[in-house]
């Protein structure tokens, strides 16, 4: 399996706060990665280093073998990014919009013209692509950051919350898309809090808390690691918190780390 | 997604390719903004361009007198005291213009790179990291010059006008700015850079030397002014010792002396007999040479600015992102308890409503520092004018002072109206998003207009209070001036606050979140408008029967207009007029606004 993503021992702290601590991750082409952890578990901070936004305070983050910080350019072109909050020029059209942001890839007029076309008719953009993405609505501006992320048909697609904001036919029509495309090859992490759309369509998860990963694998592998027969993925996770909680208070309150798992294992 | 057609380009776009692409989206952008002012915001375009015409006239006009002044009575040009004096205008003109320059562009440039959603949706973007600073640069170096402009030119073509300039003085006049704008721009964004890329190192050092400085600068200039020995207004030790005091913004060094002395150079009339003596000596070669000197370090800045951005700008915007934020505690303070108590006299509905306001604003450094700020250079100010040792039956420094103690009031006024403008306009249109909490309260939603405009109202004339006093403590006026400047201050609060509340709950805006773009739309520029217009209204006719009154005893015309007897009751009519207009503007547009306000349906 060829890596299209790789976090090595990558840390990242806000002030005396850590964000991220040593995180060792691969990611592989072909592969939906769902990044999963509540509030302030450090999946954004991840994210923000991957799409080149923060430097890590230590370790290495490479898309497609280039380093984010020591060769940006490189690792950015391979991305396509959709942020939780979607940004757009107010006074360009959704078109100018697609336009700027596939030229800005290297795409030339042929390639954006034929390009444009296919991610219009795919977001279902054509009824307000030439008005001002100022008159869009939270769901069209989904859409067409969604759109301009697969202008240059990136090899890695980086998401946040994606379907935040979005009406059950969007909602659809992304999951399928992320299916489709990671069919074809593309390498798609997907940061969310929608345990159902992760359990639906990701080949591997996640589990970030408190800055740390504690768990990378399937969903299978999770129930298998924590015996719980059918459970849906919602609850192993909350029973996961839930444990992890009860640990971190005990090693907080003094008690040894094997006393801690047993307690942990004893609340399972 | 991995078909052959569909395969990623191999290479990214030139440095030539990326400008266009920016230059492009640039173009598009004021294409459209170009179109919506012309077809939807038609009035408020008018309105700004006229605006912006009559204060380019008056600026015209004022400096015109000026210069004409001095050719007529301090000397015609060629003349040693002609030189002497533009030289002094030009150069502490241009200097100052600099200083602020730095210290705009450097603000411009740091909410640009550092906290604007496009920067960080370009940083995700294959981009060279110089390039998006140098889309930003190029930003801070248009807003901060069209500024620029506005002030300058009216200066350098009534100049040119008064003195009879050549055709090349006014040729060089917009390179001559181009270039220099951009030297203090580059100075302002370097040091922006820089000090965003080392902050967490530094944090407490550049803080440290930032007060200092403020404290050491504005500790000196007062003690110059306390300590100097007192002399005659527009006398000769006056304008020596001015002319000795702003004698550093004539350093050869500075930007500004190279702009002022390219434009002195340009505005310089040859004697025929030195064409021939010294070739060099063309006013328009020299000149020339020092739109060369700046545009040479223009350019050196425009190299400088790109490298620290290629070096600084993704280390300075992960460190700032990065940064610790320490969660503050909310708690009553001491100064809610006082607020508590100060407003102990209102309804309670109205009080709990001017507390919470309190709080959000003492909560919200950014609003609160730019009032300490704008207030605090005001103070600086009336601590630094000059006094004299006139007697006091001169009339001319009785003019003097009656002119600028009522200028001070009329800036404090219009200080005032910015803030009721940026701040208190868009408060109603803010609570909107609030609005299913304050409308489920059991209070009427009048109640929540009064509580805004109590807050307004009383919130600005404490400060404004403080600060005409000071002024007028400074200047020694006389008592009946004070108490008039006293009253005019609270007349202005109070038809400031009630405009600024009355048009916000008039026009809101609920679904623009930014207070700023609330009060950069029509409403807030009607308020301006209306602001501005108000506060002309009350000075003058507050001020012009004040300095007659006093003057009466001791002018020549005395026996004919200046009768002690009319100026008496014109004293108390123009008070009271005051007072009408006052009235007016308080209650028509609170009146308005209150109906409105009961009115509105809220989504």
């Amino acid at each position: 399996m060829v890596s299209m993503i790789e976090f090595e021992s990558v840390s990242r702290n806000y002030g005396t706060k850590v964000a991220v601590s040593d995180l060792n991750l691969e990611i592989a082409r072909g592969e939906l990665f769902a990044l999963l952890g509540h509030n302030g578990a450090g999946k954004t901070t991840a994210i923000k280093m991957l799409v080149g936004l923060l430097q890590p305070a230590q370790g290495r983050v490479r898309v497609g073998g280039s380093d984010l910080v020591a060769q940006t350019r490189e690792a950015t072109k391979l991305i396509g990014y959709v942020p939780d909050q979607p940004f757009l020029y107010d006074k360009l059209s959704g078109r100018e919009f697609l336009q700027f942001v596939a030229e800005m890839y290297g795409l030339d007029a042929h390639q954006v013209a034929a390009h444009m076309e296919r991610e219009i008719n795919r977001f279902g953009l054509a009824g307000f692509v030439d008005d001002l993405t100022e008159s869009y609505s939270h769901g069209m501006k989904q859409r067409t950051v969604f759109a301009a992320a697969l202008m240059h048909s990136p090899q890695v697609l980086v998401v946040d919350e994606p379907l935040v904001g979005l009406d059950p036919h969007s909602i659809r029509l992304v999951k399928d898309l992320l299916r489709r495309e990671v069919e074809r090859g593309l390498c798609v992490l997907m940061s969310t809090h929608t345990l159902t759309v992760a359990e639906e369509i990701a080949d591997r998860i996640g589990v970030m808390y408190r800055s740390r990963l504690i768990f990378v694998g399937t969903v299978a592998e999770l129930r298998e690691r924590h015996k719980t027969g059918d459970q849906s993925l919602e609850a192993i996770y909350l029973q996961m918190m839930h444990d992890h909680e009860l640990v971190g208070g005990a090693r907080q309150n003094g008690m040894h780390a094997p006393d801690a798992a047993m307690l942990q294992d004893a609340a399972r | 997604m991995i078909e052959s057609s569909e395969l990623p380009p191999a290479s990214l776009p030139s440095e030539d390719r990326e400008a266009q692409i920016f230059w492009r989206a640039r173009w598009q952008i004021g294409r459209a903004q170009l179109q919506q002012h012309f077809t939807t915001a038609r009035l408020r375009t008018s309105l700004v361009l006229s605006l912006s015409l009559l204060f380019w006239s008056g600026l015209f006009a004022l400096f015109y007198a000026g210069f004409d002044f001095i050719v007529k009575h301090v000397g015609p040009p060629g003349e040693h005291y002609h030189a002497q004096t533009v030289q002094f205008v030009f150069h502490l003109f241009f200097a100052s213009l600099n200083v602020m320059l730095v210290f705009s562009a450097g603000i411009i440039i740091y909410g640009n790179l550092f906290h604007s959603p496009e920067t960080r949706f370009l940083l995700t973007l294959p981009i060279r990291t110089e390039r998006i600073v140098l889309h930003k640069f190029q930003e801070a170096v248009l807003f901060s010059s069209w500024g620029f402009f506005l002030l300058a030119s009216p200066m350098m073509v009534a100049y040119g006008w008064v003195v009879g300039a050549s055709w090349y003085y006014y040729a060089l006049i917009l390179p001559l700015i181009i270039a220099f704008v951009y030297i203090p721009c580059g100075i302002g964004s370097i040091c922006c850079l820089f000090i965003v890329h080392k902050l967490p190192q530094m944090r407490r050092v550049i803080v440290g030397v930032a007060a200092i400085s403020v404290i050491v600068f504005a500790f000196d200039s007062i003690w110059r002014t306390v300590s100097s020995n007192q002399a005659r207004l527009f006398g000769k030790d006056w304008f020596e010792e001015t002319l000795r005091r702003f004698g550093f913004t004539q350093e050869e060094w500075l930007p500004s002396s190279w702009l002022a002395n390219g434009l002195l150079e340009a505005a310089r009339q040859t004697p025929v007999a030195m064409i021939d003596a010294s070739r060099f000596d063309l006013p328009v070669l020299q000149s020339c040479m020092y739109l060369a000197l700046l545009i040479s370090n223009a350019l050196m800045c425009h190299l400088l600015t790109v490298a620290a951005g290629k070096r600084w700008l993704r280390s300075g915007f992960s460190s700032l992102d990065c940064r610790f934020v320490k969660a503050r505690k909310a708690r009553v303070s001491w100064l809610d308890r006082i607020a508590n108590w100060i407003l102990s006299p209102f309804p309670a509905p109205v009080r709990l409503l001017l507390v919470k306001d309190w709080r959000l604003l003492r909560r919200d450094p950014v609003q609160w520092s730019q009032f300490l700020i704008f207030f605090g250079l005001l103070g600086l100010y009336f601590l630094n004018v000059d006094r004299f040792n006139n007697p006091t039956s001169d009339i001319s420094y009785i003019t003097w002072l009656n002119m600028v103690s009522f200028l001070n009031l009329a800036v404090v006024g219009l200080i005032l109206s910015t803030f009721t403008t940026r701040f208190i306009y868009p408060m109603l249109s803010l609570e909107g998003q609030r609005f299913w909490i304050l409308g489920l309260l059991p209070i009427r939603r009048e109640t929540i207009v009064w509580s805004k405009f109590v807050f307004a109202a009383l919130g600005s004339w404490i400060p404004c209070s403080i600060l005409i006093l000071l002024s007028d403590l400074m200047l020694q006026v006389p008592l009946l001036v004070v108490l008039v400047h006293q009253l005019t201050t609270v007349l202005l609060c109070i038809g400031l606050a009630a405009i600024a509340v009355g048009l916000g709950a008039t026009m809101p805006n609920f679904r623009e979140p930014s207070p700023s773009k609330i009060a950069a739309g029509f409403g807030g520029t009607l308020n301006l408008v209306l602001s501005a217009l108000y506060i002309i209204a009350i000075v003058v006719l507050t001020a012009l029967p004040c300095h007659f009154y006093l003057i009466a005893d001791r002018s020549s015309l005395r026996d004919s207009i200046l009768n002690p007897q009319y100026l008496r009751l014109w004293l108390v009519a123009g008070t009271g007029m005051a007072i009408v207009v006052c009235a007016v503007a308080t209650i028509v547009p609170l009146g308005r606004g209150l109906r409105a306000f009961r009115k509105l349906e809220f989504i």
